[in-house]
């Protein structure tokens, strides 16, 4: 049988190739559209001089939150946002929070960084394909660090006492840098949010990723999925609280997703 | 003339000055304000109520929830609001607006904050913070105005994700459907579920 991390990937090959040409042509990074200033002038207009001035940075939101997500499929998104929903509350929360009792913060936080510095590879070429040349070396040096006087990564001594940071870069934000827009918004099973984008960029992503270059896939996706209990376990209460936030915690989530991915990009 | 000439010179020399001393006065504001409420989060003798009393007295000051308010309506739908709308929106959107940032609050002081430069863009100051928590470094970018009482914060990021933003494309969605009573069910029924 092969693993549901193989299998996931063929799915995201099959949608790559679907819609790939489609998405890099019709969606531009910049869909902060010049109709919705247009609108933002025709509103104004209607105001009186003094009420504008009590808003005078409202431009400072109004641009951005006028940007529509692209979200044809919204049908099976809302769909499956909630059979997310209903997975994290029935199996993934119950399931991460036996392992936190087991396993104690300290353990689990040391986990964690294990398998963040095996992602060494992915940082280090996207920061380099975007000539991030500083942030690349500081990946190398923070590598070399934790590896060796970090035990395997399971310490971060590169930030505890060189106060060096990870600098997070994936290969969707590579093509964000590029000025590849985010494609259509895509709720993946069990993994949640994503756009057409980043699920292109966790291909090659995948490729460098050690993990990957086990032999066995059962193994690997038992590895993957130890690592996202282990990251859960971590987290419990975030979920939670960002639905207590929202009216709609579906558009929530989804607007969420695409300023954090965007915030992402332009750093 | 010449008198003239020095005080120009001298507004040119020391304006830059004040400005810098200004940001770091509102990051050492900001910060003096949220060490203390992380000292009331991470002492465990207070309890519940009290702790969160202790810790509203101390950050609630701190904001601009009128403006917020007002922001996270925006000029589409604010200025259409009755006086008595606005009141009532503002009075839940202001309670819902502290339990949230009590609850984030919770959720990442395990460990420590680190402050970084303090960027002015016009009348705003924006203090950008990052929480060190669980072998994550989670951003939260304070945005503070000069309002006539002031520094107050406007809008938080975290993440990257702007509170304002996100609410006002929540309230937006609303609005656009149905009436400000509808609006204002939704907001009453936020923190509940």
């Amino acid at each position: 049988m092969k693993s549901g991390a193989m299998r996931h990937y063929k799915l995201i090959i099959f949608l790559v190739l679907g819609f790939i040409s489609h998405a890099v042509t019709v969606f531009p990074a910049d869909v902060k559209t010049d109709i919705s200033q247009a609108e933002q002038n025709a509103v104004s207009e209607g105001i009186d001089n003094k009420e504008n001035n009590e808003f005078d940075f409202d431009d400072e939101f109004s641009g951005q939150a006028r940007v529509k997500v692209f979200d044809p499929l919204i049908g099976y998104n809302r769909f499956m946002t909630k059979v997310n929903d209903k997975l994290y509350f029935y199996a993934v929360r119950p399931l991460a929070t036996l392992y936190g009792g087991i396993v104690p913060e300290p353990g689990r936080v040391a986990i964690y960084r294990f398998f963040k510095n095996l992602l060494f590879p992915v940082r280090l070429v996207n920061n380099l394909l975007q000539l991030k040349f500083e942030e690349a070396g500081i990946e190398i040096d923070r590598f070399i660090v934790n590896t060796t006087i970090g035990v395997l990564g399971f310490g971060d001594p590169a930030k505890s006492l060189l106060n060096l940071d990870a600098r997070e870069e994936d290969f969707g934000q590579t093509l964000g840098h590029y000025g590849i827009g985010s494609g259509f918004y895509f709720v993946l099973p069990l993994l949640g949010p994503t756009n057409l984008r980043d699920m292109i960029g966790k291909v090659p992503d995948y490729f460098l990723i050690p993990i990957k270059y086990l032999d066995n896939d059962e193994i690997i996706a038992a590895i993957f999925a130890g690592d996202y209990t282990n990251y859960l376990s971590l987290h419990i209460g975030e979920y939670e609280s960002i639905k207590k936030d929202a009216i709609d915690y579906y558009t929530f989530i989804r607007d969420a997703y695409e300023q954090n991915r965007r915030t992402k990009i332009e750093e | 003339m010449r008198n003239l000439f020095y005080a120009v010179l001298s507004v040119i020399f020391l304006c830059p000055l004040s400005i810098a001393g200004e940001k770091d006065d509102v990051e050492k504001l900001l910060k003096s304000r949220i060490d203390a409420v992380i000292s009331f989060l991470q002492n465990k003798e207070l309890k519940g109520e009290e702790k969160e009393k202790k810790i509203t007295e101390i950050i609630i000051p701190m904001f601009d929830f009128s403006v917020m308010a007002k922001l996270s309506l925006g000029k589409k739908h604010w200025p259409g609001l009755s006086g008595k709308e606005k009141m009532e929106f503002k009075n839940h959107f202001v309670k819902r607006m502290k339990a949230s940032y009590l609850e984030k609050m919770n959720l990442y002081t395990d460990e420590k904050i680190v402050y970084k430069a303090p960027v002015k863009i016009r009348n705003k100051i924006h203090i950008p913070t990052h929480l060190i928590s669980k072998g994550d470094k989670i951003s939260m970018l304070y945005k503070l105005y000069k309002a006539k009482s002031g520094w107050k914060i406007y809008d938080i990021e975290i993440q990257g994700v702007s509170i304002i933003r996100t609410y006002r494309t929540q309230f937006d969605q609303v609005m656009s459907k149905g009436t400000f009573n509808d609006l204002l069910l939704e907001l009453k029924k936020l923190g509940n579920k």
